[in-house]
């Protein structure tokens, strides 16, 4: 009789909780409740975010300390500007690629925006992905610093992702081989595809791209400007990894590799741009 | 459960805040990392029973939400779920788990709340992780709370002040009477 009793509490406790579990995320998905629980996610993030920024600063040399045991501060330093300088110039040599095959096309569309000419935010990386499901990264720059949201985020090697979140102080960025990142990008002779992330790790899959597309492995992809201006044109995304031609199919399957090495990004640039409305 | 229960179950969850926030979302392994969150989801089950076990697992799961930017309440469900089912499974030890079995209990409660949450998510409209991605993601969680099992184990021991060794039947902790 008692353990009747007990299953039938626990049951019920079990269906209230589920009920309730349920309920939330009903209402948690849109309008009002969205809105409140995006304000308290970034209220939570604020509040935390200076005791991240402390960790972030003990871990990061003990991490380091694996890479370089002997005079690793030297050698970090070193290091942090040789790949600043290395991506700058792999930056000028996609950009110098492309410039030509793009050069008619932008005579006629003179007032392109060009990510060159965007203002920047520096921030720092101080959280890797809060989730296993989700991509994402956490800036130390929020809304205080002129970062909103949509603003896309780059290094200087190429784009990153964009800000899905903006708190006062911080910001989530999701990014590229997020799987529900759509970047508009523009490769080979004025080809343009939807570039999609398919995970951690993955590189990013073009599209509908067409058959007749002309491309090769190895060749520049970058934003296109054209998906609704999610993201200003020309700035590098990665390059062709491969191309498959289906047999059968009037689309071919290709494969982009991220010119940025997300597992590893310590400090990115917000760009303050804002689609057009 | 008292007031002092709930209020070292504030404490606690305090604390797991800053362990998972700063320094395990650190700690990133082939693109995962350990959830400390859900460890402590499986350990009230093992240690609370299915009842009060699934109640603190819904508590953890509201603040586990506010720090991540999946659906809101969907780590509420899953550790609901966790909870409860260990803590029918353990329903009937009735001494003080082994280290094997608090392991043991944490291996499947890993891996089983993993794939539930990935499950869930795709069901409510998620993009759905690529497999290799989860089998990494499973390896990782599981191996942590396989890792920090018994001092997990301790903390909701601690929290809900059960004296080590002096476990009564199943039933005495299900239904909340356990000291």
């Amino acid at each position: 009789m008692a353990a009747s009793r007990r299953n039938t509490s626990q049951r019920l406790t079990l269906a209230i909780l589920l009920l309730a579990s349920i309920t939330v995320i009903t209402v948690a998905y849109k309008g009002e409740a969205q809105r409140a629980i995006g304000s308290v996610r970034n209220a939570a993030a604020d509040v935390v975010a200076p005791l991240q920024r402390g960790v972030a600063a003990v871990l990061h040399p003990i991490g380091n300390l694996f890479a370089g045991m002997a005079g690793y501060g030297g050698v970090l330093g070193e290091n942090q500007r040789l790949q600043l300088e290395v991506g700058h110039l792999r930056r000028q040599l996609i950009e110098a690629a492309q410039s030509q095959s793009q050069l008619d096309q932008l005579r006629s569309e003179q007032n392109l925006p060009f990510a060159d000419g965007i203002p920047e935010v520096l921030g720092e990386v101080i959280s890797s992905p809060a989730s296993n499901f989700d991509l994402t990264i956490e800036v130390d720059r929020g809304t205080s610093d002129g970062v909103g949201v949509g603003m896309p985020v780059v290094s200087g090697v190429g784009l990153v992702g964009s800000v899905i979140s903006a708190g006062q102080h911080t910001a989530i960025v999701q990014v590229l081989t997020d799987p529900r990142s759509e970047v508009g990008v523009r490769f080979g002779t004025g080809n343009v595809a939807v570039a999609v992330g398919q995970g951690e790790g993955d590189p990013l899959q073009l599209q509908d791209v067409s058959e007749t597309s002309v491309t090769s492995r190895g060749a520049a992809v970058v934003t296109s400007g054209l998906d609704l201006a999610a993201y200003p044109s020309g700035i590098p995304v990665g390059t062709v990894a491969s191309v498959h031609h289906t047999g059968g199919s009037l689309t071919s399957q290709v494969l982009v590799t991220p010119l940025v090495n997300l597992l590893v990004l310590q400090y990115v640039a917000v760009l303050q741009w804002f689609p057009p409305a | 459960m008292s007031i002092r229960t709930w209020g070292r179950l504030v404490v606690i969850t305090l604390a797991v805040v800053f362990v998972q926030v700063c320094v395990l979302n650190q700690i990133v392994i082939g693109g995962a990392h350990p959830d400390a969150f859900l460890l402590l989801a499986i350990s009230a089950g093992l240690v609370a029973g299915p009842q009060r076990g699934a109640v603190m697992g819904f508590a953890l799961g509201l603040v586990a939400d506010a720090f991540v930017p999946t659906p809101y309440g969907l780590s509420s469900l899953c550790y609901v779920l966790v909870a409860f089912a260990v803590g029918l499974a353990a329903g009937t030890v009735t001494t003080r788990p082994t280290f094997g079995l608090q392991a043991a209990t944490a291996l499947l409660g890993g891996v089983g709340g993993t794939l539930l949450f990935a499950g869930l998510g795709t069901l409510i409209g998620q993009p759905s992780v690529p497999h290799h991605q989860l089998v990494v993601i499973v390896m990782v969680v599981a191996a942590g709370c396989v890792l920090f099992a018994n001092p997990a184990y301790r903390l909701i021991e601690w929290t809900l002040a059960v004296a080590p060794g002096a476990y009564r039947d199943a039933g005495a902790f299900a239904s909340g009477s356990a000291r």
